[in-house]
């Protein structure tokens, strides 16, 4: 019992120690392009959050990510770059965005849970067809493919995100408000009723589980999460296009989660980190990048279905069970001295 | 004493397989009913019928006195019908608390929001420990729900459904693949429920000496059909249920 406790009080501590000379160290040594691409390892790990509530919690797979995300971003470009002549300031358009995004995505989950499982699944591939296509071609509201540039930086009480060190800071507390909210979600009803139906969708139906409507209600929390992270996408680059909302680029978001441990918070944060600096990393082997890519990702399914977070736990299980059992041998060991 | 459940000429077709024949019966509060019959008979479908798993081709069903025929199934159970599987039905990925919550989120339906920003359940350990005082084993709160064996889960899996405070619970072969020990504690637990609870017992088992323990009424199903119905002295005396479970002599 009280190694247990001890157990998990260690490994909280490291993670805390870790996360936070990160936060400390990261924007020290790195210069700004780095930066650039640290920040954008956060703000992918919000949409990836979403995975992690739909995927992770309810076991329902969503390609719509980027749809939400374009969504969220051109929102924004729309109301900040002064393109539809106006120009609203960073808070207020990002509560405007998110209900927007709630009204939009809770509209769209309505009518693709009428489908199951893996035809829900296509639905959404067709949703991020139909998305990218308006977003690429439909010049008055998403500037066609030249997309929209000249959108205003976050600001808040007249503070202004100047550079990607300022950035940083600032999505480093967003990035701790999601996961707060998200792991919140797990140990409440909504979560336990999204568990319910990944598990077991009949004893969901028999303890009273609305199974659709919580479908649906997933479906909005993960699109409002991606369309946040597109926001700060388009707040931070000061330029979107269709490009970043492609369906290869939705299928990234899935192996950031499923990498990091679909339903595991910290998790999602490592994977969506890793598979965002990687690349950078690995500049030098670029055009074996994809390859590399491709076999972690079935080397990932086949070892660790549950990512490193599973990992971590599984080998943290073993080891305790091997403390137990020393303890347990030294125990009857003194016992038998005893005698 | 009104019925809490009540069934009318339910009748249920998979195909050519008839496997709920103008079934008719009723169970009061506070009463144990057993459902019996051969493997095959319908036993299952018919619980399946009044949990709302599957839709009914026929007849009707009615909880106090009100007919939830055509409601689904997740608003029949927060009416009041709690219900346990032949095998049962956990989240394997959750530990055990949070499996248990669930029966008492049931109970609570405070919807979404509220669980969000409001306190815990208030209540729900205690009403967790006065049950598992009635059984055999104990648990870790924090632990896997992995880490129980099969016939711990059966016995979880009914309190799990109490935690939900039922009008009527169904509860499927609660005695398969449980030693007698375990026996004994689940038919006390069930009497416990029946009697200080007053909530409607529906069980099904294939352990005779359960059923005629424990039951004041049984109904006795053959393919579909209702064959036999009444007090265990009257069904075990009956015929055409001993022809049903022994076959019938080719000589008389």
């Amino acid at each position: 019992m009280r190694i247990n406790k001890l157990n998990i009080k260690i490994s909280n501590i490291v993670i805390l120690i870790a996360a936070v000379s990160f936060v400390l160290v990261a924007p020290r040594i790195t210069a700004g392009y780095f930066m650039m691409v640290v920040n954008m390892g956060l703000i992918f790990a919000i949409a990836a959050f979403g995975v992690c509530v739909m995927l992770g919690i309810g076991g329902q797979l969503s390609f719509a990510t980027v749809s939400f995300m374009g969504f969220g971003a051109y929102f924004v470009a729309n109301l900040t770059s002064g393109r539809m002549g106006i120009i609203m300031g960073s808070i207020p358009v990002i509560i405007l965005m998110i209900i927007a995004t709630t009204v939009v995505a809770f509209s769209i989950g309505l009518v693709l849970f009428k489908l199951k499982s893996a035809y829900f699944t296509f639905a959404t591939i067709g949703l991020v067809q139909v998305s990218w296509s308006f977003y690429l071609s439909y010049v008055p509201l998403f500037g066609g493919p030249d997309g929209i540039s000249r959108i205003a930086t976050f600001d808040i009480f007249g503070f202004r995100a100047e550079d990607f060190h300022q950035w940083f800071y600032i999505l480093v507390v967003f990035v701790l408000i999601v996961v707060f909210l998200v792991e919140r979600i797990k140990c409440t009803q909504l979560g336990r009723s999204l568990a319910a139906i990944r598990d077991n969708e009949i004893a969901a139906q028999t303890l009273g589980i609305n199974i659709y409507m919580t479908k649906v209600i997933a479906f909005t929390i993960a699109g409002v999460l991606a369309a946040f992270a597109g926001a700060l996408y388009a707040m931070h680059s000061q330029f979107v296009s269709a490009d970043m909302f492609t369906f290869e680029r939705t299928t990234t978001y899935i192996i950031m989660a499923m990498l990091g441990g679909v339903n595991n918070t910290k998790g999602v944060l490592v994977g969506s980190m890793l598979v965002t600096l990687l690349p950078e990393w690995l500049r030098g082997m670029q055009q074996y990048l994809q390859l590399i890519f491709g076999v972690s990702v079935i080397l990932l399914m086949v070892f660790m279905p549950m990512g490193l977070a599973g990992l971590v736990t599984s080998v943290g299980k073993r080891l305790k069970r091997k403390l137990h059992v020393n303890k347990k041998l030294a125990t009857s060991t003194g016992m038998e001295a005893k005698r | 004493m009104k019925p809490i459940l009540r069934l009318d000429m339910v009748s249920k077709r998979f195909g050519g397989v008839i496997t709920a024949d103008k079934v008719s019966f009723s169970v009061k509060p506070g009463e144990i009913h057993g459902l019996i019959g051969p493997n095959g008979a319908g036993k299952s479908t018919i619980m399946n019928l009044i949990s709302g798993i599957y839709l009914l081709d026929g007849g009707n069903v009615y909880l106090n006195e009100e007919d939830i025929t055509n409601i689904p199934s997740y608003l029949r159970a927060r009416k009041g019908i709690g219900r346990t599987f032949q095998t049962p039905r956990f989240l394997q990925r959750s530990n055990i608390r949070d499996n248990l919550l669930l029966g008492a989120d049931l109970a609570n339906q405070f919807g979404f929001l509220k669980s969000y920003f409001g306190k815990k359940v208030s209540n729900f350990e205690n009403e967790v420990a006065g049950f598992m005082n009635l059984l055999d084993f104990t648990f870790e709160w924090d632990a896997d729900i992995t880490a129980l064996t099969y016939g711990q889960l059966k016995q979880l899996e009914i309190i799990r459904s109490l935690l939900s405070h039922p009008k009527v619970i169904l509860i499927d072969e609660p005695a398969a693949g449980l030693n007698n020990k375990e026996i004994d504690n689940i038919m006390e637990l069930i009497n416990v429920v029946a009697k200080k609870h007053g909530i409607g017992v529906l069980l099904i088992e294939h352990s005779m000496d359960m059923i005629m323990n424990i039951c004041e009424q049984i109904e006795v199903l053959n393919f579909g059909k209702l064959i036999a119905s009444g007090t265990p002295v009257e069904v075990s005396s009956n015929e055409a249920v001993i022809e049903a479970y022994l076959g019938r002599d080719l000589d008389a």
